[in-house]
């Protein structure tokens, strides 16, 4: 699966990409299956929009995002909620977990959304790995964000992807935890054979990129 | 385990407004009961007027004339176009043409005991519209006699008026049809004789009857004007209480015996019931349908950063639709199903009572009455499924 940037730039920050240049905005972008790409910009220039435009959650650009061919535009809710389903995952920087909802009870919905990709019992044997067992059955709401970045990381590996899209995935972690999540998105990835895109302020060697962009 | 459903259920509480659906609830239940009640009550009216039981056999045959006024003697023939008209009134079963005798006859007694002498006219009707069935109703050229069919009346004001008054013997049915009578008819050429019977007595048309056929082959033979326009019809109805049919008889200035016409006045009092039950179930269930959507749309707006969420992580919103449909559609089933149940109740209870009166009604509600309770639940189900619809992707 395949993803084609077409001179996209987002309306809202469309006077400040003019000053310099980007390897993103407004350029002709290829992202071929499988590729492994680090992101990295400061504060300010896109990151979230740029993760929120591939996945349809804004519109308002100019220029156009092509996912294995077919304009995302022009994609219906349901061929949209189907490739959410079976093609992209996603870690949200706000990570947007249902409040009321457990920990488990939030990873499992994404797990039982589509036919499950994984048994239920792959729920504990993450969060053993990711050491947060003991707030599974917690109200994600009281949990911590450390917390609930562990658990938003599991949400996205519990279904079936050709890439996952990162959002600063590791803002709230240590070096330890990050590098544990790290290693398990790394081992995740390639049990698919999926790429993923990960945006993040700084230099990072948490994986092996295979490209790096400045936005 | 947990199911997505569950998860669904806690994520999106119909608890919202807990009242308002109870209001809802009980509006459509009442609705729903007085709508199928008038359903139910129109099919009880329907079956006492078509059931055997029930039937007055009299009452479903009318011969019509126009009223003779004034203005209008010797022009009372029914136009062709009047007659078209009177057949396609939906109150109207049958049209059947009373045919007149096109000469001038007679008829005499011809034993000495019983002699009379009297001026006479035939009038024929089809069959179908008779009430008395003989084996001698038949007639052909080789038959000895022509069969007659005499009104019950003429018999009741000889036997209780003329005959006391003049001394002369009383006349029972047998008699009468025992009685030989010698037709006479006056022709351009003479007299000719036939004899005549009475096969019956029949208490739907007041005249002088005998069979179409012979009626066709007298007048063809010996008719001295030509084809004449009839100026009586018989109609067969459903229901000669129908407040359609005396309206549209007044309008057309035509008449037929009021008393067989009598029940129009019930007749309107339970149309005029059971209209008012449907208007008022129907506003209600407007009320009611009204407020289920104002449920379902308040449900999914409290519910609305749930649903994004969802939708955001790849819940398609078909997926949420049938979940939602789940959730706000059973109740509907229930209430149908609960109404429908109280209506046979008070069906059995309802037969109970009117059988002490001789009156039989159906135990069981009409299979009208459960199809009307499918059509309005189909209802139900487009506009939930509707609402739904519409507040999810206005939502997502």
């Amino acid at each position: 699966m395949t993803i084609n940037l077409n001179n996209i730039v987002p309306i809202p920050l469309k006077e400040k990409f003019s000053q310099r240049g980007s390897d993103v905005w407004n350029r002709n972008v290829t992202l071929e299956k499988g590729e492994w790409i680090k992101i990295k910009a400061p504060s300010g220039t896109g990151k979230t929009t740029l993760v929120h435009t591939l996945y349809k959650l804004r519109d308002d650009y100019q220029g156009t995002v092509v996912w294995n061919g077919k304009e995302l535009r022009g994609i219906s809710d349901d061929n949209l909620a189907l490739m959410r389903q079976q093609n992209i995952s996603i870690i949200f920087q706000d990570l947007r977990l249902f409040q009321q909802l457990t920990a488990r009870e939030n990873i499992e919905l994404n797990r039982l959304l589509q036919q499950p990709y994984y048994e239920a019992g792959k729920i504990a044997e993450m969060a053993e790995e990711l050491q947060v067992t003991h707030i599974l059955n917690q109200r994600a709401g009281l949990c911590s964000y450390g917390e609930q970045q562990r658990i938003a990381i599991i949400r996205s590996l519990m279904q079936p992807f050709d890439w996952l899209l990162m959002d600063e995935p590791f803002s709230h972690l240590d070096k330890n935890n990050t590098a544990k999540a790290a290693a398990l998105i790394a081992r995740e990835c390639k049990a698919r054979n999926a790429g993923f895109i990960l945006t993040d302020l700084d230099e990072d060697e948490h994986f092996t990129y295979s490209r790096y962009m400045n936005l | 385990m947990t199911t997505l459903n569950s998860l669904l259920k806690k994520l999106i509480k119909a608890s919202a407004g807990r009242s308002r659906f109870i209001m809802a609830v009980v509006g459509l239940s009442v609705a729903l009961l007085l709508i199928l009640s008038a359903v139910q009550i129109q099919m009880n009216y329907n079956d006492l007027l078509n059931s055997k039981t029930n039937q007055d056999s009299i009452a479903n045959f009318l011969v019509i004339n126009k009223t003779v006024t004034s203005s209008n003697v010797g022009e009372t023939a029914l136009t062709p176009a009047e007659i078209d008209d009177l057949k396609k009134q939906p109150f109207v079963d049958d049209v059947g043409i009373l045919t007149a005798s096109r000469y001038k006859l007679s008829a005499q007694g011809v034993s000495d005991q019983i002699p009379f002498y009297t001026e006479l006219f035939f009038e024929s009707v089809p069959d179908a519209f008779l009430d008395v069935t003989n084996k001698d109703w038949q007639w052909n050229q080789d038959s000895k006699f022509i069969p007659m069919i005499i009104p019950n009346m003429f018999l009741d004001m000889y036997n209780f008026g003329f005959a006391t008054s003049q001394n002369l013997p009383q006349l029972s049915q047998e008699l009468v049809m025992n009685l030989p009578v010698q037709i006479n008819i006056r022709t351009t050429l003479g007299t000719v004789n036939y004899y005549g019977k009475v096969v019956g007595f029949s208490d739907r048309i007041s005249s002088v009857l005998v069979p179409q056929n012979f009626m066709d082959w007298a007048n063809e033979k010996y008719g001295e004007q030509g084809k004449k326009q009839p100026s009586r019809v018989v109609i067969r109805t459903r229901d000669a209480g129908n407040p359609q049919l005396v309206s549209y008889l007044t309008q057309h200035n035509l008449t037929t015996d009021a008393d067989k016409t009598r029940f129009s006045k019930y007749r309107q009092i339970v149309t005029g019931v059971v209209n008012v039950s449907w208007v008022t179930g129907a506003v209600m269930l407007l009320f009611a349908l009204l407020i289920f959507t104002l449920f379902i749309q308040l449900t999914i707006a409290s519910c609305k950063e749930e649903i994004v969420l969802l939708v955001t992580l790849g819940a398609a919103p078909k997926q949420l639709q049938r979940f939602l449909m789940k959730q706000f559609f059973p109740p509907n089933i229930v209430i149908v199903v609960v109404v429908l149940l109280v209506i046979s109740m008070l069906q059995f209870v309802l037969k109970q009572l009117l059988d002490k009166q001789n009156i039989y009604v159906n135990g069981l509600i009409s299979p009208y009455t459960i199809a009307a309770g499918v059509v309005i639940l189909t209802v139900l189900y487009l506009v939930n499924r509707f609402s739904i619809k519409k507040y999810i992707y206005q939502d997502k």
